[in-house]
């Protein structure tokens, strides 16, 4: 069990800034994924906190401990790699011992571990084969193993189904889950993918260019997000963000909450005459590429009659509008939005 | 005609191409072998015949009773397998150093290892040998030993098989607790299992057939390896007797062909980078 918190972190390389004046607290015993697009920095406070990429300034806390410049192998962590960085030249059986061997852990004690983690990833009967011998999931398990047989107070992993075909990708998810609901311990969990943070996360760190774009429950960064990066990173497809009139405010929805009709609707919200340019159909739902006067934007729908080149109508609901600053920043002002959908009517009618 | 006869036809000359360069490689070996079973006589005849005529033992038993065979092998051996281990013991944490660590002067470190490959033992022999004959150690196999305990070509090899190592396995090793030696020598070394053995064969190779060295560092009989020995089996008066001298080389050559078959399938996956994808 243990709390990470960064306290005005930073790191260079060389002149150019990877991350500044960070300031994150990881919550004990929480589920915690790094998400965001290449180059964010996600991966650099997973190596900070592993110890093997140390922090250019600032300071990292484990329990309330400084540990910033504290050797990797005293920090009690244990770390998953992407390409899982298993000992190509020794047994199952020693990749996972290496761990325990440093430690100094008497022998027996050591059999009684492995035999036991062994037994809870299922590689048992494989203890005697050389990794090489062995497929990319049975790989993956190694590294897991190797991690939970040290019984680390955090895991760290670094991308760790991402060379896993989509398949067992899915199924190691699963997997991954009901591991830590049984070890109940820290888990940081670096990722591009956003469904994997999604479906994972108790706690997402949205990262964008070394800063903090939005920390919450997945629930919250997919529903209610800070700014526009957070809206467009998270979803698939991305939020529809348009903006307008004299404040080059944006407004922003979710491409599901669309109702597409034939027929004009007085009841809607917000409402606008476009044309299907493209469809794709999905088998649940229908993907639809239209444009409106505003620009073009991407519609899923239940309904799969409409066609390319015909003329809808899309209608939305006012609570399923979102309102975003110049900045990119969410407009929450009661206020605001008011006069946000007055200047958005005002915009259409001109 | 089938395709299976057709596909061996188009196939033969490039066999025969092979089996030609293979001739000419094995031939002096041949040769060597068959020489010293001959007898004197039958060695220097002409035309000459391509097998004894009955194999004698004779050169041999010469060779036996007329240098102390074994005193020369032994310093050879001494010589060969010090150099070898001195080498390893240098090289393997300068590679580790030169592929893994960032540390200042780097660069122009890696640069004068790469220089001191490039300087011809001829260059420097003179001023080493004044240096031994200072430190009184001409009589001594040190001569033979010291000036080779850095091998610059190892350290440039070994330094290319650490560098293809992935860092995430470096840095997996800290993270389970294992200190840098131990990183070295369990994790890191076993991966390049190959390439140590090609340098070991390289330097056991060049070590073994130094001539150059040894005649120039030392006078004394004592300290003087197999490649001299064979050198003085031609301060023959009468005529060379080539049997003699095949025999002697066959003493000095067979360890290595030996060690090289030992070794062959290491060496050629040495320059084959395998690793778990």
């Amino acid at each position: 069990m243990a709390e990470i918190k960064f306290v005005d972190v930073g790191k260079s390389f060389g002149d150019n800034k990877i991350i500044e004046h960070m300031n994150l607290t990881i919550k004990d015993g929480s589920f915690t994924v790094l998400v965001g697009p290449s180059g964010c920095g996600k991966t650099t406070l997973l190596r900070m906190i592993a110890g093997i990429g140390p922090a250019s300034s600032g300071q990292i806390l484990l329990d309330g401990e400084d540990i910033t410049d504290k050797a990797p192998g005293k920090r009690g962590v244990a770390m998953v790699f992407q390409n899982y960085a298993i000992y190509p030249t020794m047994t199952v059986r020693e990749n996972i011992e290496f761990g325990l061997k440093n430690n100094h852990v008497p022998k027996e004690e050591r059999s009684r571990l492995i035999s036991e983690v062994a037994l809870s990833v299922g590689l048992s009967e494989l203890l005697d084969r050389k990794p090489s011998t062995l497929s990319g999931g049975q790989r993956q398990r190694i590294a897991l193993a190797r991690a939970m047989v040290k019984k680390p107070k955090v895991f760290l992993m670094d991308e760790p189904l991402s060379n896993l075909d989509a398949k067992l990708r899915v199924a190691m998810r699963t997997e991954l889950i009901e591991l830590y609901k049984k070890l109940q311990t820290t888990f940081v969990y670096v990722t591009h993918d956003q469904i994997e943070a999604m479906s994972m996360a108790d706690d997402i760190v949205l990262l964008d260019h070394g800063k903090i774009q939005q920390e919450d429950a997945p629930e919250k960064i997919y529903y209610d997000p800070d700014n526009v990066f957070t809206a467009q990173f998270i979803g698939t497809p991305p939020m529809n963000i348009f903006s307008f009139g004299a404040h080059e405010n944006r407004m922003g929805f979710r491409s599901e909450r669309v109702t597409l009709s034939y027929q004009a609707n007085k009841q809607a919200f917000f409402e606008r005459k476009g044309s299907i340019i493209t469809r794709e159909m999905l088998g649940s739902e229908t993907q639809y590429q239209i444009k409106i006067p505003e620009g073009s934007l991407m519609v899923k729908s239940l309904n799969e009659k409409f066609q390319v080149g015909e003329t809808v109508y899309i209608q939305l609901q006012e609570e399923h509008l979102y309102f975003f600053d110049k900045e990119g920043l969410r407009i929450r002002d009661k206020k605001e939005i008011a006069e946000c959908n007055a200047e958005l009517e005002a915009s259409h009618e001109a | 005609m089938t395709h299976d006869t057709e596909r061996r036809l188009r196939r033969l000359p490039s066999d025969l191409i092979k089996f030609a360069v293979v001739l000419l490689f094995l031939f002096p070996f041949y040769w060597m072998l068959i020489t010293s079973f001959k007898t004197y006589t039958e060695a220097i005849r002409f035309p000459p015949s391509l097998w004894p005529q009955h194999f004698n033992m004779t050169s041999y038993v010469t060779l036996l009773e007329k240098m102390n065979v074994l005193r020369y092998m032994k310093n050879t051996l001494i010589v060969t397998l010090s150099c070898i281990a001195m080498e390893m013991v240098v090289l393997v944490p300068a590679a580790y150093a030169f592929a893994k660590y960032e540390f200042a002067g780097k660069s122009l470190m890696f640069s004068l290892v790469l220089v001191a490959f490039m300087i011809p033992t001829q260059v420097t022999f003179i001023t080493v040998y004044i240096m031994m004959a200072r430190a009184r150690l001409l009589k001594t196999l040190l001569p033979q030993i010291i000036p080779f305990g850095a091998n610059a070509f190892g350290i440039f090899l070994l330094r290319q098989a650490f560098m293809q190592i992935p860092e995430e396995i470096v840095e997996s090793a800290r993270l389970d607790n294992a200190s840098e030696s131990k990183i070295m020598l369990q994790v890191m070394l076993p991966m390049c299992k190959s390439t140590i053995v090609t340098i070991a064969l390289f330097s056991f190779v060049s070590h073994w057939n130094n001539y150059f060295w040894p005649l120039v560092m030392t006078n004394s009989e004592a300290v003087q390896p197999l490649t001299i020995a064979m050198d003085k089996l031609k301060d023959v008066e009468v005529g060379i007797d080539w049997p003699l001298i095949m025999a002697g080389n066959i003493v000095l050559v067979a360890p290595i062909l030996i060690v090289f078959i030992f070794a062959s399938r290491k060496i050629i996956s040495a320059f084959a980078y395998r690793g778990i994808k």
